[in-house]
């Protein structure tokens, strides 16, 4: 923060020396400098690289021969047809999937006296943190058609059934699983707020419980029901990791793994890459927009007059069912693949001759890890993804709280503009905004392109709209006056902003930066296409083993993955409960 | 065909706590409407609620047109819907996502015993919607209508079945003060043209009077006393029904004798007082005197409890004025209709009739906001 906003104060402007006249244009206009270099100039970049044939690591920066039938003929190619088809085909029935896995789980959270509730309720929220390629990984090690651990235990047993999870319905099954919780966010929280009158009518006018439910209760949730699959549908539509592990051996290519393909290719193709990269972006912009569509209509659950408590419905015996429903499926989401992950790191070989081998303890060995960790990129990507993280965090802490405070707290002018560019990276898939700075950089010698910075503006520029967001909620708690009282004390504004607003809004800074710093340690889209073999992160190192196929590797280094996600989440989590009861005492 | 309700000890514990409904017994007769007031937390909800069979009783037997619905003790609890019941919520709680003519054909779609025809359904609507006088809304959206006319939505729905029984949750208060009057007495019209019989819930007394053929008055899980309006308002049998029906002033003093229903208390300085009591008082006990502010005649001596008082403040309010006066040590509030304030400040003839003044028991806690 380096300028104040003096248009907030009420001064006469004989008053007022230049330099503080000057001081309000020159913040907007430092802020859109900035938002223009992190979210407009690669954008453009790609736009530009998708309406040329000219490959700017050859023919050196800036040489366009910008021609719309280049274009136009990527969209016209076969493969990118089929890429597209794969794509929407596996999104679209991952989120049917995750519907009914979400709102089922919604209800029985919110709706039912099942046992362990609040267990269920937190552990389901699980998947969310689990990273997609280690979700892939754990689901090839138990899925695959051959060697599958799933099929070994179907082979001991005698069942004829094999599982084939390198398919499509492998694809839309993991899919389904793992994005369920975002269907689940929206419609338990529409349930708990919708008016339990509203159900107790129906059933007090001569309907089953079960017509009331399809009758009632769902269609009153619907734009609940449609906001969180669409979300969900989104996110699909931009993960690599998954169909990476699972499509990619069996040939089935979507968006994002095609895109990938073409720029692995020798030449790489980085003009198709980019132009299917705006197709990605067209699509996911799409969405996004029909999802903000539907938020900002009319809530229906929400118009009761007085407090309640949700209502609960006594299921009786069958309460064991839906526990036993909501233990399957914590089963297969977590226990399952962590088992895999474990029996494939620690084993020397992932085959077994009958039953009693899962238990011979002379086949298990650190060998994997030890292996691994003789590799000294395994050091530097663990070492880059801190690096990486604290960048982000820090960077991206600072701006998303110099923007939200302009959004919301002033009235300078230019502020909608901060707001529009600082909310367009919602509609950018991981994977295109790694494109775009792909095309932003590489050209330029001496630029960013090869430092571990161009990854970290990548991720800058990729969450701002998430922790924008964030922030501008803790923001519009604290009221007004409390700032306005400070002035009137005598303060200046930036006195105040460190005086007030950080103190006040210190647990919001807090999950914001560990926020940040917890998705760029999991990112992977936007990394695939601007590391080196100095800036190489973990997730990328993670993609390098499983596609140098060896299995036992690759689970090591998922399962250290996941322990370092984990030990970094329940830091971060410490830390912003700390920040937040020391708050919450100060106030 | 309306039947009647029939309630037996009614109690129902949530978890561990104090019961939140502790030995209610009542009945209502075929066609007649009974309200239950009390303030909030006083259980008149959740007895409701027990008779809907939304909450279920703990102890107690509940029947409705002879048909036992809830006797925990045996096992029998009949479910909502098979009740034959009509309810309206406080929070109106129409459908959102339906029409006028959706919310109120709901009912007799998905009812099990459902014999009625398309063409029937329609009608049946028609005269249900003419009848709350929504005829001409049919085709709206719910979310179009105001919150008067949201409620008569809710109202036709639990009509347009002739359920035997109608159940009423605080209908009127979430409604602003103009319209809860007019439709407060538009619905006692409608549910005495359909015959129906009514519990009808509410903590406004005002709304109790005009609609109830009795009153029951709840406190703390307990029904004090159960009367018809006049009755509540004239011989309160409790000093809780008292003061909760509006006879703020309380007088303290100690019982001289007693003769039947009349007392004479000794107020001290004061001096003594006739009063009325519904309860066993003896020479000597603690007791205290409610009365009505609207009951106090100033600037007259009557044959009895006639004092001379002091004005200490007068409010004047438009179409009342409100006195404080003092007399003997005691002060009492004096409501006087009327747009011109007829006393001033200082010395006042004051008459309390004897009928109006209740004396009860004083057990140390006597006076409720």
């Amino acid at each position: 923060m380096t300028a104040t906003s003096a248009a907030a104060l009420p001064v006469t402007t004989d008053a007022v020396p230049v330099a503080r006249r000057l001081a309000v244009p020159l913040w907007i206009g430092a802020l859109l400098v900035i938002l223009t270099f992190l979210v407009i100039y690669p954008l453009l970049m790609l736009f530009f690289g998708a309406i040329s044939d000219s490959n700017p690591v050859i023919d050196g920066f800036g040489k366009f021969n910008p021609s719309l039938t280049h274009f136009m003929a990527v969209l016209g190619n076969e493969n990118v047809r089929l890429a597209f088809f794969n794509a929407l085909v596996a999104c679209g029935g991952g989120t049917v999937l995750a519907v009914v896995i979400g709102l089922a789980f919604s209800w029985i959270v919110v709706r039912t006296n099942t046992p362990f509730k609040g267990f269920i309720a937190g552990a389901s929220m699980i998947p969310l943190f689990v990273p997609p390629l280690v979700a892939g990984v754990a689901w090839s090690i138990l899925g695959s058609p051959k060697t599958g651990l799933l099929n070994t235990v179907l082979k001991w047993i005698g069942v004829d059934f094999r599982f084939d999870f390198y398919s499509m319905s492998g694809l839309i099954l993991v899919f389904g699983f793992y994005y369920a919780p975002y269907v689940y966010m929206f419609t338990a929280s529409a349930l708990r707020n919708m008016d339990p009158s509203l159900e107790e009518a129906s059933e007090v006018s001569g309907a089953s419980a079960f017509t009331t439910l399809f009758t009632v209760t769902f269609p009153l949730i619907a734009p609940a029901i449609l906001a969180g699959s669409l979300l969900s549908f989104v996110v699909m539509l931009g993960i690599y990791g998954i169909p990476a592990a699972l499509g990619a051996p069996a040939n089935i290519s979507v968006l994002t793994t095609y895109i990938f393909k073409l720029t692995a290719w020798s030449p790489p193709l980085y003009n198709t890459a980019a132009a299917v990269a705006i197709l990605l972006m067209v699509v996911t912009a799409i969405f996004v927009w029909a999802q903000q569509r539907v938020l900002s209509g009319r809530s229906f659950a929400t118009v009761a007059g007085k407090a309640f408590r949700p209502r609960s419905l006594n299921l009786g015996p069958w309460r064991w069912l839906t526990f036993g429903l909501a233990l399957a499926y914590l089963f297969i989401v977590v226990v399952l693949p962590t088992i895999a992950l474990v029996i494939a790191a620690f084993r020397r070989f992932l085959f077994f001759k009958d039953f009693d081998a899962v238990f011979d303890t002379k086949a298990y060995s650190w060998v994997h890890f030890n292996s691994i960790f003789d590799n000294p990129l395994t050091m530097i990507s663990i070492w880059n993804t801190m690096k990486v993280g604290v960048i982000t965090a820090v960077v991206g802490g600072v701006l998303a709280f110099a923007i939200g405070y302009t959004i919301n707290r002033t009235q300078a002018p230019g502020r909608k503009i901060i707001d529009l560019l600082s909310t367009i990276p919602v509609a950018i898939p991981g994977l295109v905004v790694g494109v775009a700075y792909l095309w932003a950089w590489i050209g330029l010698p001496g630029g960013l392109y090869g430092t571990i910075w161009i990854l970290a503006l990548a991720f800058v520029a990729r969450f701002i709209p998430d922790t924008v967001k964030a922030l501008s909620t803790s923001f519009m708690q604290i009221h007004r006056e409390l700032e306005e009282a400070a002035w009137i004390c005598g303060r200046g504004l930036l006195s105040t902003i460190a005086t007030i607003m950080v103190p006040l809004a210190r647990p919001g800074i807090v999950a914001s930066m560990t926020l940040l710093f917890v998705l760029s340690v999991r990112e992977l889209g936007s990394s695939l296409f601007l590391y080196t073999s100095d800036t190489t992160v973990m997730a990328v190192l993670l993609l390098d083993y499983y596609e140098g196929g060896n299995v036992g590797k690759t689970a090591a280094f998922s399962l250290v993955q996941t322990v370092i996600l984990a030990v970094l989440l329940g830091i971060t989590t410490w830390l912003s409960r700390g920040a937040a009861e020391s708050s919450a005492r100060a106030g | 065909m309306s039947a009647a309700l029939l309630v037996e000890d009614l109690v129902k514990k949530f978890g561990t706590g104090k019961a939140a409904v502790d030995g209610v017994s009542f009945d209502v007769p075929a066609g007649e409407i009974v309200v239950l007031l009390g303030p909030s937390g006083c259980g008149k909800t959740t007895t409701l609620r027990c008779v809907a069979g939304l909450e279920h009783p703990t102890v107690g037997r509940i029947s409705i047109g002879g048909r036992v619905v809830s006797e925990p003790q045996r096992g029998t609890l009949v479910s909502p819907r098979e009740r034959d019941i009509g309810m309206v919520f406080q929070s109106y709680a129409v459908w959102p996502h339906m029409t006028v003519h959706q919310n109120v054909a709901y009912p007799l779609k998905y009812r099990r015993k459902n014999t009625s025809g398309s063409a029937d359904i329609d009608t049946k609507v028609r005269e249900t919607l003419e009848l709350v006088g929504l005829g001409e809304y049919a085709q709206r959206p719910v979310t179009s209508l105001s919150g008067g006319q949201m409620q008569r939505v809710a109202l036709a729905r639990s009509l347009v079945y002739r359920p035997q029984l109608l159940l009423l949750d605080e209908p009127l208060s979430n409604l602003d003060s103009k319209l809860r009057i007019r439709l407060r007495d538009e619905l006692r019209r409608i549910l005495k043209m359909t015959g129906m019989t009514g519990l009808y819930v509410t903590h406004d007394q005002s709304e109790a009077v005009v609609l109830g053929d009795r009153i029951g008055v709840m406190k703390d899980g307990k029904l004090l006393q159960m009367a018809p309006p006049g009755e509540i308002y004239n011989r309160p049998a409790d000093s809780f029904v008292a003061n909760f029906t509006g006879a703020a002033n309380v007088l303290k003093g100690k019982v001289l004798e007693r003769k039947g229903e009349q007392a004479v208390i000794d107020l001290g300085a004061a001096g003594r007082i006739e009063a009325w009591t519904p309860q066993p008082l003896v020479a000597g006990d603690n007791a205290h005197v409610a009365l009505r502010a609207e009951n106090i005649r100033l600037g007259e001596r009557g044959p009895a409890n006639s004092f001379t008082g002091r004005v200490i403040e007068r409010r004047y309010q438009g179409m009342q004025t409100i006195y404080d006066v003092e007399f003997g040590g005691q002060r009492v509030e004096v409501l006087e209709l009327g747009t011109a304030a007829r006393h001033n400040d200082g010395e006042v003839a004051l008459t309390l009739p004897p009928d109006s003044c209740w004396a009860y028991r004083d057990e140390g806690q006597a006076t409720v906001d």
